[in-house]
């Protein structure tokens, strides 16, 4: 597999809404946070989408949505593409 | 079969090694393949490993170490690991059969989905949903419209004088006629309030509630109440129980197992039973304020006031995890008539169930009070806080019907504003005080069953107190700042 030039992974929570990228890694507090991130979906390689973040924070995981807390998302780190 | 079409998902080698490890030393069996035990023991699953413990016996000393051993080789717990691995098969899957196409520049459904979920065009919204399907037509068409219907041309036109027709004919036994249809009889009370009074009112709200679930509004509104419900310590899942609390806090409460601590359920249960009125309730106190509509402003605003207010303290008091929220948000979708009439068909069939029996046992309990006295007693009694609260004596009957059922309580004080007993501040003071005073028997028993008794009696003593004084106070800065409602 080729890999895309990209930038180092920041938190979900510094994208604008509007901004795509690929989730690198989870980060979180403890194991609990981890597992509800797992549990929707927020999983290293899958390509998320933000949509919106307030009053909460909703992303856009395949076909799904989902809407969680700013604790939540800022365990999400993710990779922005380069723009072309 | 289909089982020569599966294929199992490869980790990579120290994981596969753990894996054939467990599997090798589990004896039992689970139902599940081997595989799939040792996978979910490696993911750490409580149940599972509940399990395993059981039916291995002295061999889980040997799994545990070997689970540790396995976790000692990733920094990331396995759970982790494995959902990664899965989540490239399933890609790797989808990518080679599937195309997405691009969506259009204009989705009708996206488009509303995120005015629902903007903070600014979202609230108006709520304020549509609230005003049309509880206040028209739960409150004006089944509280209204229904209600007056069923109640005056069928009960009190044909079943009640039938009923006292027939009692005073065949059964010479006073009391016995007292019990079947005397003033709070088993069918010209009980049977009247549990039909007349609150079947169309919570089959409207059951209704109306079944459209706004199926349609995906109440994930959005959880969404948008999120970081206000966090104040209080609940988090945005919580806006699902307590709507429907506004239809039967009772339901509602059983409702909470799905929030989930154990300190969240809690909170809700509180303010399930403390500031959140059920539909019947509303439907009488809409028809109590009918003509006041500044009444109607400082009822509502004063719950919300203690619902906050009371909320904010149980969170800074109750020990116990944060909440945090994640929900998926479903499409919207235009509800299906057969769904919303076969869910509402379900919740009604549990409420008759489960509360026309309690009416009818509260019936027998004011008719055991009345001939032993207790009830004349407690009424009594009552009439000290209800005099505090500047109300005449005689509501303090409508307040120790509230405890056998809240509605029964509303309607009693209807009875007294029909009769002309109540100024316009006593209509408010006394509406306030219900909404907020002991929930009815049926909730009682759910807050015990579901909380324990120690929770439901400490919630119940405070509830007493707290809504008494809350009215006292009503009444007071109404007096002095020379409001005439």
């Amino acid at each position: 597999m080729t890999t895309k030039p990209s930038r180092p992974a920041v938190a979900l929570t510094t994208l604008g809404s509007g901004g795509k990228g690929n989730i690198a890694y989870l980060q979180t507090k403890n194991k609990a946070q981890m597992q509800k991130l797992l549990s929707i979906g927020a999983i290293p390689g899958v390509h998320i989408t933000l949509m919106q973040k307030f009053p909460s924070y909703v992303f856009k995981i395949g076909h799904s949505q989902f809407a969680v807390d700013k604790e939540l998302a800022q365990g999400i780190f993710v990779r922005v593409p380069v723009p072309k | 079969m289909l089982k020569d079409f599966v294929k199992n998902i490869g980790y990579d080698d120290p994981l596969e090694i753990y894996l054939s490890k467990l599997e090798k030393l589990l004896g039992s069996e689970y139902g599940i393949s081997k595989r799939a035990v040792s996978l979910l023991l490696l993911q750490e699953d409580e149940e599972i490993f509940e399990l395993v413990k059981k039916n291995e016996g002295d061999k889980i000393g040997v799994i545990s170490a070997i689970i540790r051993e396995a976790n000692s080789h990733y920094s990331n717990p396995l759970s982790y690991i494995i959902s990664e691995r899965r989540q490239g098969e399933a890609s790797r899957i989808t990518n080679s059969v599937m195309s997405v196409k691009e969506k259009g520049l204009f989705n009708f459904k996206e488009t509303l989905s995120r005015l629902m979920m903007n903070p600014f065009i979202g609230g108006p919204i709520l304020l549509a949903v609230m005003y049309y399907g509880l206040y028209k037509f739960v409150g004006n068409f089944g509280a209204g419209v229904l209600v007056d219907f069923i109640e005056k041309r069928i009960f009190d036109a044909h079943i009640n004088p039938f009923m006292v027709d027939l009692v005073n004919r065949y059964l010479p036994y006073e009391l016995l006629r007292d019990l079947l249809a005397g003033q709070y009889g088993i069918i010209t009370l009980g049977a009247r309030y549990a039909f007349a009074i609150i079947l169309p009112i919570v089959a409207t709200f059951f209704f109306a509630f079944a459209i706004i679930e199926d349609t995906g509004y109440l994930p959005r509104l959880a969404m948008l109440i999120d970081q206000l419900f966090k104040k209080i310590g609940l988090s945005g899942r919580a806006v699902i129980p307590l709507v429907l609390g506004l239809g039967c806090s009772t339901m509602a409460t059983m409702v909470t197992r799905t929030l989930p601590t154990k300190r969240e359920r809690i909170i809700a249960t509180l303010l399930l039973s403390l500031a959140i009125p059920c539909s019947a309730q509303m439907g009488v106190i809409l028809a109590l304020l009918q003509n006041k509509p500044l009444g109607l402003l400082i009822w509502l605003g004063v719950i919300i006031g203690v619902f906050l207010f009371v909320g904010y303290l149980a969170s800074k008091i109750m020990p116990g995890e944060l909440p945090s929220f994640y929900m998926e948000i479903p499409p919207l979708r235009l509800p299906q008539l057969s769904n919303i009439l076969r869910k509402t068909g379900s919740r009604l069939k549990w409420y008759l169930f489960e509360v026309l029996p309690l009416f009818i046992f509260a019936s027998v309990l004011i008719w055991l009070g009345q001939i032993t006295g207790v009830f004349g007693f407690l009424v009594k009694a009552l009439e000290h806080p209800v005099r505090w609260i500047g109300l005449p004596a005689q509501s303090s009957v409508a307040f120790l019907f509230g405890f056998f059922r809240r509605d029964y309580g509303a309607a009693g004080l209807y009875d007294l504003k029909t009769a002309g007993l109540l100024s316009g501040n006593q209509l408010v003071v006394a509406c306030v005080t219900l909404t907020l005073f002991l929930p009815c028997v049926a909730q009682l028993l759910m807050n015990i069953k579901e909380r324990g008794i120690g929770v439901g009696i400490i919630m119940s003593t405070f509830i007493l107190f707290f809504s008494f004084s809350v009215g006292y106070f009503v009444n007071l800065v109404l007096i002095l700042s020379g409001i005439n409602l």
